[in-house]
């Protein structure tokens, strides 16, 4: 699967920032943590652009963004993660749900991410590429460098996992 | 009986292969705790599913030169509705949506000491070589 390079690197900034953000906000549990991630992936991407062969640039760009990620994982000390309320400027968007309503499917969005927080990190990377960023098992292969076998593996576990902390 | 074990969060995701396909719908006409697996799966899908896509902060979309992305993510209809889904969490999907895989739209080519739990099976993460991306390891911030 090739597909064209874009042509700079603001435009890999303006057409997968937010993907890559919403990626790292959650798995990792925080806005800062997350842009940190991103500006990081970004300059990966910038410096690597000029030696990227054609193929899937998606499938490159998950790897570093992946790759990215682990390493800050193992490079930071441990600190807690407090995951803030999500954005509500999409919500705003939407006039007919009630203030009650909101502030329900706030503290639902936090119970998950924590649920999010508590399993195994691969489980975790593989359900949100999975089920926040939309990946099929074949990309999350590709950027995880595992067969599918395993990519299936890994997200049946974190549901099952996700289920239990979340009854 | 051979129970179905991860072909459920296949069947969900539409990921099965076709010689699959029969073996599990066929087993989930019979086996009551298949049934039930593939609810609470279901259940943890959708409540992942209905967490709200966020934009990038202004502060970000700044510094990397981004405006917000206006194509979404990922199909959701209305942020808010998949919150209220959430709000239903407890209560199970429907028989036809457990057993008719929801097809993918779009699909855009789309450790515990820090941010949660530590998998034992570090091996598993090891960094994925990216041609072209050589700092990528060296990870200078």
């Amino acid at each position: 699967m090739n597909e064209p390079l874009p042509e700079t690197w603001e435009d890999v900034a303006r057409k997968h920032g937010r993907k890559i953000y919403n990626f790292a906000y959650r798995l990792c549990g925080n806005p800062d943590d997350a842009a940190d991630l991103v500006q990081e992936v970004l300059l990966r991407v910038r410096r690597g652009l000029a030696d990227y062969t054609p193929g899937s640039f998606d499938g490159w760009l998950w790897r570093i963004t992946r790759n990215a990620f682990l390493d800050d994982v193992r490079r930071r000390k441990r600190r807690p993660t407090s995951p803030l309320p999500d954005h509500t400027d999409r919500m705003s968007e939407w006039s007919s749900p009630g203030p009650d309503e909101v502030l329900a499917g706030l503290r639902l969005g936090e119970d998950i991410q924590k649920a999010l927080l508590d399993i195994p990190i691969e489980f975790r990377e593989a359900v949100v590429m999975c089920d926040v960023v939309g990946m099929s098992y074949e990309e999350i292969a590709a950027a995880v460098a595992a067969p599918i076998g395993t990519v299936r593996s890994r997200i049946h576990r974190g549901r099952k996992l996700l289920r239990e902390r979340l009854t | 009986m051979n129970h179905l074990g991860d072909l459920l969060s296949a069947h969900l995701d539409g990921e099965l292969a076709s010689h699959e396909r029969s073996r599990v719908a066929e087993h989930l006409q019979t086996c009551d705790r298949c049934r039930r697996e593939l609810e609470e799966l279901a259940s943890a899908r959708a409540a992942v599913r209905s967490l709200p896509l966020l934009e990038l902060p202004v502060a970000l979309s700044t510094a990397i030169g981004a405006r917000p992305d206006p194509i979404p993510l990922r199909r959701r209809p209305v942020a808010w509705v998949g919150a209220a889904a959430a709000a239903a969490f407890a209560v199970f999907v429907s028989a036809a949506a457990l057993t008719a895989p929801e097809p993918r739209e779009i699909s855009p080519p789309q450790l515990n000491a820090v941010y949660g739990a530590v998998s034992s099976n570090e091996g598993a993460f090891t960094v994925v070589k990216v041609a072209g991306a050589t700092a990528a390891a060296g990870g200078a911030r």
